[in-house]
C-alpha cells in the first residue's frame, strides 16, 4: 500500500476551495445557473466557475481552462504544500498526471473567431503550448516545478478518474515518490453544442437517477491531488483503481454494463476489498435515461438491501466531464475525512434499484467508491478509504 | 523498468508497413522521397463504425493491427496506451470553424468522435478488446511521455502493452502553433522483457527504460531521408527506434518526456 493523499483542493460550482464546497453541501443547495452562456443559445443550466479576469497567467499559457488551473492551485494553499513535499523529494521523482477532456479548446474556440484576413492565428493567439490536448498539465507543471514524468490523460468524461489511476500505478511501481494528480475541464462552445447535437442536455437543473430525468446538466472544475508512498498524519488512501473499455459504441454505453462492471470488480480487487467493505458510492449518475439505467442496474446487484449508501453528485456541480472523475474523488475524499456525505441535489422522485441517499448527512466512513464512465466506453472505478 | 519491442506497426508516406521500412532501409530511404500519402483502409473496423471514422481513428486502428499481428499476441486482451500531440486536427478544425460561425450545429459524429480517446475506442472495438485504453498527451514530447506510461503499464501487469502514436499533417491556422508535415502513426509492442521475444524481423533486444529529469534533443537517424521524416513530425521519434529495433543496433537512445525530462532508452542484445 503506498498511495496515501496527502493534500486535495477543488474549484468547481461548489465554490473555490474546500470550506466553501462544503458550505454549499451543507447548505443544500444546486449551485446549477441558466444565465445564459456567451455565444450560446441552447436552453440549459450550467454549473460554473466565476474565474477572475486577473490572475496574471504568463501569455504563452493564457487560456480560460488555464485559468482555472491557476485559481484551482491558489486555494487550500495547494500550490505551497506541493513546493513543501517536493523541495524534499528528488527532481525526476516528484510527477504530474493531468486529466482533462476540453484542455483548452475555448482558447481555440476565440482564435478561430478571431482569425486574421488570410485565415490565420492573429499575434496574441500563436500559443503553442496552449492549443493542444496537453495544455492544462504543460501549465501546471511549469506553474509546480515538476521534472519528473508529467502526462496528459484525455480518455473523456473518465480522464479525471484515469489520473489517478496512472499515478496510482506509479507510486505502487516505485517510480515516483510524490505525485500531483490533477484534472480540468471548463465550460465552452464545443461541449455545450456537442452534447446538444447529442439531444443530451436537461432544460433543467440535472436530476440524477431521477423517474422523469430529462438529461445532463454541463459544468467546469478544476482539482489537485497530492499523494505520497510516505504516510502522512491524516492522510487518505487510494486503496484501488479498475479500469476497462466497453468496446461496444463511441458515445453509447454497453446497455449489459460489462465493462463498467469489470472496472468495479477491478477496483475492489486492487484494494482487496468486498463490496460489503465500501460505506459509500459516488455514482457516475449523468442524469441521462441510458447511463442511469445501466449504472443503476449495476449497483443494484452490488448494494441493493445492504447499508451502503449512494447517491450521484451532478445535481450539485453539472458534469464537470475530462474533470469529473477529479470532483468525485475529492467529494469521496472529503466525505472520508469530515464524514459530510453528500446527497442526490434536485432529485425527488426515484429510479432505482437500490437506496438512493438524497439530503447530505453526517457519517463516518471508513472507504469509499467512485464512478466514472466517459466516451469511447472508457470506464474507471477509484476506492479511497482512511 | 526492462521492455522489449515485440511488433511494429506503421503508416506513413511511402511507408505503409514494417515490412516496407526494412525494404527502404536497403537503400537509404531513397525511395520514399518522391512517394505521396495514401490514407490507410482500416478494414478491421466493423462497417457499422467505419462510416463514422475519419483519418485519425483509420491510421490507428492500421498500425495497431499490424503490431499485434507483428508480435503474433491475442489481440482481444492487450491494454493500449494512444498518444498525439495534437490529436485529430481535422475535427478540431471543423469544430472551431462551426462554432465561429453563424449555424453553430454540430455534427453529432464529429463532436463524439472530438475525444481524444476516439482512435482507442474504435480499435477496441475492431478487435473485440475489453482491456482498459487511454489517451496520453504530452504535446511535443507525447512519444516518450507515452512510451514511459506504456513501459509502465507492461510492467505492472507483467505483460504486453500496445502503445499507438500518431499526428496529422497541419494545415493553417493550426499549422501556425504546431507545422507538422508529414502523416505519420506508429503502433508498437511493448513486453517486459521476461515475457516477450522479438520475431525475426525485429532484433532481439531489451532495453532499461528510465527517466532522467534533464531535457533532451529528440534522435535524428544517420539516413539522411529517416530524419526529415523523423523531425517533421512529433512522434517521429519513434521512427528512430524502429531503425533500431530493425538494424540491431544498441546505441542508447533519449526521447524528450516533457520540456524538463527525457526517456532513455539503454539497449543489450537479449541471450
Amino acid at each position: 500500500m503506498t498511495a496515501f493523499v496527502n493534500a486535495y483542493t477543488l474549484t468547481s460550482a461548489l465554490g473555490s476551495g474546500v470550506e466553501a464546497m462544503r458550505k454549499t453541501l451543507r447548505g443544500g443547495q444546486s449551485a446549477l445557473t441558466d444565465a445564459p452562456w456567451p455565444g450560446s443559445d441552447v436552453p440549459c443550466f450550467l454549473g460554473r466557475v466565476d474565474v477572475p479576469a486577473d490572475l496574471a497567467l504568463p501569455p504563452a499559457h493564457r487560456s480560460r481552462n488555464n485559468a482555472l488551473v491557476e485559481l484551482a492551485l491558489r486555494q487550500d494553499a495547494f500550490a505551497e504544500t506541493v513546493g513543501d513535499v517536493r523541495s524534499g523529494l528528488s527532481a525526476e521523482r516528484v510527477g504530474l498526471v493531468m486529466g482533462t477532456s476540453t484542455s483548452s479548446i475555448d482558447r481555440t474556440e476565440q482564435a478561430y473567431c478571431e482569425l486574421d484576413a488570410e485565415g490565420r492565428f492573429a499575434p496574441a493567439f500563436r500559443q503553442s503550448a496552449v492549443h493542444n490536448p496537453h495544455a492544462p498539465a504543460h501549465f501546471a507543471a511549469e506553474r509546480l516545478g515538476i521534472a519528473g514524468p508529467c502526462i496528459t490523460v484525455s480518455a473523456a468524461c473518465a480522464s479525471g478518474a484515469k489520473a489517478f489511476a496512472t499515478a496510482k500505478r506509479w507510486l505502487d511501481q516505485g517510480l515516483v515518490d510524490g505525485v500531483v494528480v490533477g484534472a480540468a475541464d471548463s465550460l465552452c462552445l464545443s461541449v455545450i453544442y456537442g452534447f446538444h447535437a447529442l439531444q443530451l442536455v436537461a432544460p433543467e437543473p440535472c436530476r440524477p437517477f431521477a423517474a422523469d430525468r430529462q438529461g445532463i446538466s454541463l459544468g467546469e472544475a478544476a482539482g489537485f491531488a497530492l499523494m505520497t508512498r510516505e504516510h502522512a498524519e491524516g492522510a487518505l488512501r487510494l486503496l484501488g483503481a479498475g479500469e476497462s473499455c466497453d468496446a461496444y459504441h463511441m458515445s453509447s454505453a454497453d446497455p449489459e454494463g460489462v465493462g463498467a462492471r469489470l472496472a468495479i470488480e477491478g477496483a475492489l480487487a486492487d484494494a482487496t476489498l468486498d463490496m460489503a467493505d465500501i460505506d459509500y458510492v459516488n455514482l457516475h449518475g449523468t442524469g441521462t435515461r441510458a447511463n442511469d439505467d445501466i449504472e443503476g442496474g449495476i449497483c443494484g446487484s452490488l448494494i441493493a438491501g445492504s447499508t451502503t449508501l449512494a447517491s450521484g453528485t451532478k445535481g450539485w456541480t453539472g458534469h464537470a466531464l475530462g474533470a469529473a472523475g477529479m470532483v468525485e474523488a475529492i467529494l469521496c475524499l472529503d466525505a472520508l475525512a469530515t464524514g459530510l456525505v453528500p446527497g442526490t441535489c434536485n432529485t425527488v422522485a426515484v429510479d432505482a434499484p437500490f437506496d438512493l441517499l438524497l439530503d447530505s448527512i453526517e457519517r463516518p466512513l471508513q472507504a469509499a467508491l467512485s464512478n466514472s464512465f466517459g466516451f469511447g466506453g472508457s470506464n474507471c472505478a477509484l476506492v479511497f478509504a482512511q | 523498468m526492462k521492455v522489449v519491442v515485440t511488433g511494429v506497426g506503421l503508416w506513413t508516406r511511402g511507408m505503409t508497413s514494417l515490412a516496407d521500412f526494412a525494404a527502404a532501409r536497403r537503400d537509404e530511404f531513397g525511395g520514399i522521397g518522391a512517394a505521396s500519402f495514401e490514407a490507410p483502409k482500416a478494414a478491421a473496423i466493423p462497417t457499422r463504425e467505419r462510416r463514422r471514422a475519419g483519418l485519425a481513428i483509420n491510421l490507428c486502428v492500421e498500425v495497431a493491427h499490424q503490431a499485434c499481428d507483428c508480435a503474433g499476441i491475442d489481440k482481444s486482451s492487450i491494454p493500449s496506451v494512444f498518444v498525439s500531440a495534437m490529436g485529430d486536427t481535422a475535427i478540431t478544425d471543423y469544430m472551431c470553424r462551426k462554432l465561429a460561425g453563424a449555424d453553430k450545429l454540430l455534427s453529432p459524429t464529429k463532436f463524439h468522435n472530438s475525444v481524444h480517446n476516439a482512435p482507442a475506442c474504435y480499435w477496441a472495438i475492431s478487435a473485440n478488446n475489453r482491456a482498459p485504453n487511454t489517451f496520453v498527451g504530452g504535446f511535443l514530447e507525447s512519444f516518450g511521455a507515452g512510451f514511459f506510461e506504456a513501459s509502465s503499464q507492461a510492467i505492472w501487469n507483467g505483460a504486453p502493452t500496445l502503445l499507438v502514436g500518431y499526428d496529422m499533417a497541419t494545415e493553417p491556422p493550426l499549422a501556425d502553433v504546431a507545422a507538422i508535415a508529414e502523416t505519420l502513426a506508429v503502433a508498437l509492442v511493448i513486453a517486459p522483457a521476461h515475457r516477450g521475444r522479438p520475431p525475426q524481423e525485429l532484433s532481439a533486444m531489451a532495453a532499461e527504460v528510465r527517466l532522467v529529469a534533464e531535457p533532451a534533443l529528440p534522435p535524428r537517424p544517420h539516413a539522411q531521408v529517416l530524419a526529415q521524416l523523423t523531425a517533421a513530425n512529433p512522434i517521429g521519434g519513434a521512427l528512430a527506434l524502429i531503425e533500431q529495433c530493425v538494424s540491431g543496433d544498441t546505441h542508447t537512445l533519449r526521447f524528450p518526456a516533457s520540456p524538463r525530462a527525457h526517456v532513455e532508452l539503454r539497449f543489450e542484445a537479449m541471450p
